[in-house]
């Protein structure tokens, strides 16, 4: 029975990295009988968890997905205490903010705030980024203790740009500069032109449980090094975020 | 829309044992890519709503417009001089992620060419290297991963094959648009790996990537600089 589970779950995660998928292709990526993949599919379109395409016959992640997916971010702490500390730091600042939680090896995205300019921008909730070429990751990172540090320095730094830091001595020395500068920086590392301010959140035992920051273009953010209104905006809310979560005022200061 | 200026025929394209290329020759270039930009820029904005943040077409219309406002009188300039300036206005101009990577493109290539006031075909191919290098080093992209390279790549080895089979401009850069353009199609099927497009995952399948989209428009307005048959505008899927 749980191995059941277990490949419904292997069923889910693929359907969810590709937009549609036949019971064939299905079990040939899982290895598994096409009678299997299908008794599962049927179980899991029950729950509408998954959709058959009428047309081409092919399956995609169904409706309770969403609503799934919608109940994790409504529970997910950090989240729902940063909901207005976000939209005022957004208007504060008059740059994009978002706001990650460390899992595994990447952050994933739990909130985000447009630049309120009204253009057209992509929503970034779920989106998961390589620990080391975000703001947000280095400033959990380094927070973390000294063997979760390592870990994480020791694991596959990917090149997403040519600015990307891939040298586990060089970030290691960054994410000791994070506590010292109160913010971590990324400076085109992630994505060409783009930069972040970011810092990290701490819960009640002065645990990082995740970190929030300002996202914008890399001439408004690092122009002549980090912009200072920013990163002081970014500084205190990332504290107040802290405090909501229950650190307590030493705690915070202390680090 | 802006009218086009008919200049076509005042510059002669060189081959092996044509007239060299020259300050007008790159002029041109600049003008036609301005041109076709300012007439494809609601469909690159377009497709860049599908997958990033819909400015694009937008972005680019306003850099060359500044590159080409800024090109008065340098007539009299390095053709060198000339794409580097390009190059800069559109770093400073453009924005996002097409403004340092076309930018930096820009003028590096205007760098290999150096200071010489004429060149030819092979300095052109030497150049576009120097150009896409630079590309490839801020951006960190190969071939597959749905970017700017996905059209330049193809381009650049058809435009080299064509001066290696000992065709004249008009005909390597009218290969290398043909190309640049197959590039561009190629990326649709493909999930973006590079850039804010890749945070989409499996949602940007399905979609042409506008940078590969514009590169293979740079193509396009070398074919025209170059005097070869017209291609046809970038097709819409």
């Amino acid at each position: 029975m749980i191995q059941s589970v277990r490949r419904a779950a292997l069923i889910l995660k693929e359907l969810g990295s590709s937009p549609r998928m036949g019971v064939t292709e299905l079990g040939e990526r899982l290895g598994l009988a096409k009678a299997t993949v299908f008794g599962l599919l049927r179980a899991l379109e029950a729950e509408q968890l998954v959709e058959r395409d009428e047309e081409a016959g092919k399956y995609r992640l169904g409706p309770a997905m969403l609503q799934l997916g919608n109940a994790f971010l409504d529970n997910h702490e950090l989240r729902a205490r940063s909901l207005l500390w976000a939209e005022s730091l957004a208007s504060r600042v008059g740059e994009a903010v978002r706001v990650g939680v460390l899992n595994g090896r990447r952050v994933l995205i739990v909130h985000h705030v447009f630049r309120p300019d009204n253009s057209v921008q992509i929503l970034e909730v779920g989106a998961s980024i390589p620990w080391h070429a975000c703001a947000l990751g280095k400033a959990m990172a380094s927070y973390l203790e000294a063997d979760q540090r390592s870990e994480l320095l020791d694991g596959d730094l990917a090149r997403l740009t040519g600015k990307t830091v891939c040298d586990p001595t060089a970030l290691d020395r960054e994410l000791d500069q994070v506590a010292r500068r109160g913010v971590a920086l990324e400076d085109q590392e992630a994505i060409v032109g783009e930069a972040e301010i970011a810092a990290t959140v701490f819960d009640h035992e002065g645990t990082p449980v995740g970190a929030i920051g300002v996202a914008g273009p890399v001439e408004r953010l690092l122009s002549d090094g980090p912009s200072p209104h920013v990163v002081a905006a970014v500084r205190e809310t990332a504290r107040s975020l802290s405090r909501e979560m229950g650190a307590g005022r030493l705690s915070v200061r202390a680090r | 829309m802006r009218e086009r200026r008919s200049t076509r025929g005042t510059v002669t394209a060189a081959g092996d044992g044509e007239a060299p290329l020259g300050a007008a020759f790159v002029l041109q270039w600049v003008n036609e890519l301005a041109f076709l930009v300012r007439d494809q820029r609601d469909y690159l904005t377009q497709l860049d709503a599908a997958i990033g943040d819909a400015d694009h077409g937008i972005n680019l219309d306003r850099g060359l417009t500044a590159a080409v406002a800024n090109l008065q009188g340098m007539a009299k300039e390095t053709p060198g001089d000339i794409l580097k300036a390009v190059g800069t206005a559109l770093m400073f101009t453009v924005g996002g992620a097409a403004g340092p990577l076309y930018g930096s493109g820009f003028r590096d290539l205007g760098q290999a060419l150096g200071s010489k006031a004429e060149f030819g075909p092979e300095d052109l191919l030497v150049a576009f290297r120097a150009g896409l290098d630079a590309i490839q080093k801020l951006g960190a992209a190969a071939v597959g991963d749905k970017t700017i390279v996905d059209a330049f790549v193809p381009a650049l080895a058809a435009f080299e094959r064509g001066l290696r089979a000992g065709e004249d401009l008009p005909a390597s850069a009218t290969r290398a648009r043909k190309a640049a353009e197959e590039g561009m199609r190629a990326t649709v099927p493909l999930q973006a790996r590079k850039g804010r497009a890749s945070y989409l995952g499996p949602r940007s399948m399905g979609h042409q990537d506008p940078g590969a989209t514009s590169t293979a428009l740079l193509f396009s307005a070398l074919e025209r600089a170059a005097g070869g048959p017209n291609g046809p505008a970038p097709e819409r899927p």
